[in-house]
Parts: structure tokens; sequence; C-alpha cells
């Protein structure tokens, strides 16, 4: 069954795109990951244009962060404060991304930039999903080792500006969490992705947060700094496409459903390791594609007539 | 100069001979196509009939020549080029006036249906669009100069990029006479096709030369939802995020509300 999407302006096959949305739904209620990183690679391989794909994948991160920080603010587990300083940096990086993207869109390097973005992304995180899920399947079978944390004191308490954040237990410079949240404003405007992936292992190795408040309140700033991208990439860009959003997220919100309860039963740290190995596998088809010989070097895009 | 001399003449040609030679009666089996969500592309037919001024005499070398274009628009084509091992666009050149949208059918192939200055002089076939002047830069953006066979290979490559999306074609054998004086030919519209205002022009000719023009118009327009959203996407940005942002975010609630239920 076919729609025409008005904004990517070509038609669609209904049940591949619920299809894909649930799919991604799935792994982002199995393993607690936004998913934006692994839709915005389909929909471009689908053959949406790249700046639809990224702006549309926003409203897909908006709905599963929003369930996501409204599941850890029943069990209180944010920091506000926290969240605060990092949505503030987040503003920032967003609005400073969505400039990037227009200016590389202007300059014609914009596909080149999110398929380079994406292959360093997926390849690190895939390889630190990998080697933390082999870990984990080997600690398990041979006894637990005890978790290890490094000394309190490092280069970041040497920092100005402190304020005192109750909730994480925390009395340190606000600068890194700006860095922080400014870094994943950037990646959420070009690469259309909520950045949990980075937030979440910078808080904790970084910030040194206590982990049980770390997954909520990098939910509470993605909502936000999301929210904030997708408008901006509906008002610079007109890049938002409203239908197949959400088929998007009508797909997404089902997968995730059966996701969640799927991770109770299932092995999840031999699951995780599989989707490592697919996080790789993306990243190698993306970087393929950046060096291996185009089947056509010219390519062609309308223009704004001169003034 | 020369070019536009030469158009006026051959119009001059056809003019004062439409007045003894044959003409054309022509229509479309649709003046306007609506893209709506279940678009994924249609055909037109173009019908017509060839009215003899000379009743009884059997015309030899007789062609038709059925050309739909879209609106210009100005269209930049890139080249890529290696750059660390990773291929980055590099050189590109901008035509002003590319139609979008492309389609000629013939009785028989362009090349022997007319001289190749005829051909060019009244645009017809795809080598022979004129898209204006072109300005070639380079990868910062500076302009500069490319020598003319480089820039054929640009206009080549911006063909081969049209055909393969199917919106320039070129059947020649696409327009069938039914007889002695009917004629049609179906042209196909795919579903990437850009919105606007088209001309269906069809040539009657007569060994070679222009004996009848006619012209049509055919209107291509979103229509219904998909009209809306775009309007609304165009017009007013800002509601239209916050709406997307909104709808999305309420998704995400009525999600929560599912799963605390259970």
């Amino acid at each position: 069954m076919q729609i025409y999407l008005p904004i990517a302006e070509l038609p669609v096959n209904i049940l591949t795109i619920l299809a894909m949305g649930a799919t991604v739904g799935f792994l982002s209620g199995m393993f607690g990951i936004g998913g934006g990183f692994l839709m915005t690679p389909l929909l471009i391989f689908l053959g949406i244009p790249p700046a639809v794909a990224v702006g549309t994948q926003t409203t897909q991160v908006v709905a599963s962060s929003v369930t996501g920080a409204l599941a850890h603010f029943t069990r209180k587990s944010i920091d506000f404060k926290m969240g605060g300083v990092l949505l503030a940096g987040g503003i920032v990086g967003s609005l400073s991304g969505i400039y990037l993207f227009k200016v590389l869109t202007a300059i014609g390097q914009i596909d080149l930039t999110i398929s380079i973005a994406y292959v360093l992304l997926l390849s690190v995180i895939g390889v630190m999903m990998m080697v933390e899920s082999v870990r984990a399947i080997r600690a398990a079978r041979g006894g637990a080792q005890p978790a290890r944390r490094g000394g309190h004191h490092s280069w970041i308490h040497g920092l100005p500006f402190k304020a005192r954040f109750r909730r994480s237990k925390l009395y340190i410079s606000v600068i890194p969490p700006v860095l922080v949240g400014f870094f994943v404003g950037v990646l959420s405007a070009i690469m259309g992705v909520g950045g949990g992936f980075i937030m979440i292992p910078a808080m904790i190795y970084l910030l040194r947060m206590p982990t049980n408040v770390v997954i909520g309140t990098s939910f509470f700033q993605i909502v936000f700094v999301a929210a904030l991208t997708g408008v901006m990439h509906a008002t610079e860009n007109q890049a938002v496409d409203i239908v197949l959003g959400f088929l998007l997220v009508v797909g997404g919100v089902i997968g995730a459903q059966y996701g969640v309860r799927a991770a109770e039963k299932m092995p999840a740290e031999q699951l995780r390791a599989l989707l490592a190995a697919i996080l790789m596998l993306i990243g190698l088809r993306l970087g393929y594609d950046l060096i291996s010989t185009p089947p056509d070097l010219y390519s062609i895009i309308e223009v704004e007539p001169l003034p | 100069m020369m070019r536009r001399a030469a158009a006026f003449l051959l119009m001059l040609v056809a003019f004062t001979g439409a007045a003894r030679a044959d003409q054309l009666v022509t229509d479309l089996s649709e003046h306007q196509i609506a893209i709506r969500s279940n678009f994924t592309g249609t055909q037109i037919l173009l019908f017509g009939a060839v009215e003899a001024r000379t009743p009884g005499t059997r015309a030899l070398n007789r062609d038709v020549v059925v050309v739909v274009q879209g609106p210009v628009r100005p269209v930049m084509v890139r080249r890529k080029e290696r750059v660390a091992g990773v291929w980055v666009n590099h050189d590109s050149v901008t035509y002003p006036n590319v139609p979008g949208y492309y389609a000629i059918a013939s009785t028989r192939p362009l090349e022997v249906t007319a001289a190749a200055d005829t051909l060019k002089a009244l645009r017809i076939g795809i080598e022979n669009i004129g898209p204006g002047a072109p300005t070639a830069r380079s990868i910062d953006g500076t302009v500069q100069i490319l020598p003319p066979d480089e820039e054929t290979a640009f206009w080549k490559a911006l063909i081969r990029n049209k055909r393969r999306d199917g919106l320039y074609i070129n059947v020649p054998g696409g327009v069938t006479f039914l007889g002695q004086t009917l004629f049609r030919a179906t042209v196909n519209i795919p579903a990437n096709v850009p919105v606007g205002l088209y001309t269906a022009k069809v040539y009657l000719l007569q060994d070679g030369e222009i004996v009848d023009t006619i012209s049509s118009p055919l209107y291509i327009d979103k229509r219904g939802v998909e009209r809306f959203i775009f309007r609304m996407a165009h017009s007013d940005p800002l509601l239209y995020g916050l709406i997307a942002v909104l709808v999305a975010a309420f998704a995400g609630w009525l999600a929560s509300a599912v799963m605390n239920r259970r």
C-alpha cells in the first residue's frame, strides 16, 4: 500500500515504514536506546532525502523520549537541575547544528557530513557495545568481577562555576555538562538522533553521576532538545515530513511495547552483541559507500533562482 | 541571434504554410493531474487528428511530434572527486532554465523526422532543451571557466540523471496513427514529477518542415491533504513544526499511559 509523502515528495509503502518503525521501536524498547541512529540511515537507504530523514526523525525521538522521561518522572529518577544545565548546552548546540546544517546544504556537503558522522558514530558505539557485551557474557560465565570506579578527583574538579546538584549528590563545575549538552545538541541537529548513547556514558564516566538518575536525566534533556531541533528543521529547512513522522511514531510506539516485554524474557547480553554487530554492519556499509566509486559521479539538485 | 532569426523564419514559414496545408486538432485526456496521498504516477493520453486541406490526397512523409514539458527551474550538477580516499562533491555547474520534466514522442525517430538544425531551432528533443548560460563553480564556491567539452559532460550528466529518474523520456514511435488522420500518444508521468504548469506541444511535420503547431496547458499540483501539508510547511513553518512535535509528544505520552495501565 503506497502513500505519497508531501515533503519528501515520493511515494513509499506504508507497511515498510510501519515495519521499520516497529523494528527500531522494538530494539529501543529492548535496549533502552532512542533508535535515531538506526532509523536515519534506514530512511536514507530507502531513498528519503537525507535532510528530510534527519528532520523527520527528530519527531520519532521526541515521542520515544517523552515515554522514557515520563517513566523516570514517576520513579523520581530525574535530576532536573543537571538536566537544565545539559539542556542549556543542548539548546545552543542544536541551534548551532541547524546553522551548520544550512551552511553544509548550501555548499553541497551535507550528505557527506551525515554519512561520515554516522560511520564514526556507528563504529564507535558498535565496538563499545560489543566489548561491553562480550565482557558481560564472560563475566556471567566465569563469576562476576567487581565493577571498578576510578579516582574521585580529576581535572573536572579544578574548573570554575561550581554548582551543587542535590539529586546527583555532586558539587561540580557547570562547564562539563554544558559542553556535553552542546555536543549532543549539535549531533541531534545534524544526525536526527537523541544522543543518549553519547550523553549517558559521558554522565557516568565524565561527570560521575549516580547511575540511577543518568537515564531519566538524559531523557529529560532529549525531549526538549529534540523538540527544538524538530521545530527548527521545520522552520529553517522545511525538512519535517509530518506523514512520514506519524508513521514512524506509530510503528515505534507499538514496537517499543513488545521490545520492553521481550527484554524481560530474552538473554539481553547476547542480543546486545547482535545489535552491536548490526550497528557495525550499517557503519561498514555507509563507510564502503563513501570510498567506493559511485555508479554516477554526477548528481543533480534543484537550486533557488538567483535574485 | 542567428538561432533566433532562424526560429522566427521557421515560424513564419509554418504560419503562412498553415493557410493551405494540413491542420492539427488535439486534446489531452486530462488537463489537470492531482497529486493526492495515493499518487504513484500516472499516464496521460494525447489524441488528435490531422485535418487535410485537400481531401483525398494521401500524405506521405507526415510526422507528428509530441513534447510535454514541465516548469523550468535552476538546476545544479555536481561532480564528485576523490579527496583523501572519500568521494566528495567537487566542481559544479548551474543551469538557470532546466525543465523539471521533458517527454518527447514521435511517429518516427527524430533523426529521420527533420533536419538537426530545425529541431535545434525549435528546441525539439532532449539534447536541444537549451538550459541557458551555465555557471561553473569549484568546491570553494568561486566561479570558474570550464572547457566546453567538460561543460558538455555536466550537461550530459544532467540528462542522464533525469532519464534515470524517469523525468526525461524519449519515445520514438510513441505517436501512433490510427488510420489516415487520427493519432494518439501516451505519456508517462512518474510519481516524482515536479508540480507546476506544463505545456503539451504537438508539431505536425511534412517532409521535415513544420506545418502546424498546437499547444495545450496541463496543470500538475498537489491536492487535498498533500496540498494542505505542503502549503502549511512552507507558509507557516513554525506552526507546522510545533504541530509535528506536539503530535509526537502526545503519542509518546499515550504510549506511557497505555504501558502504565497494564
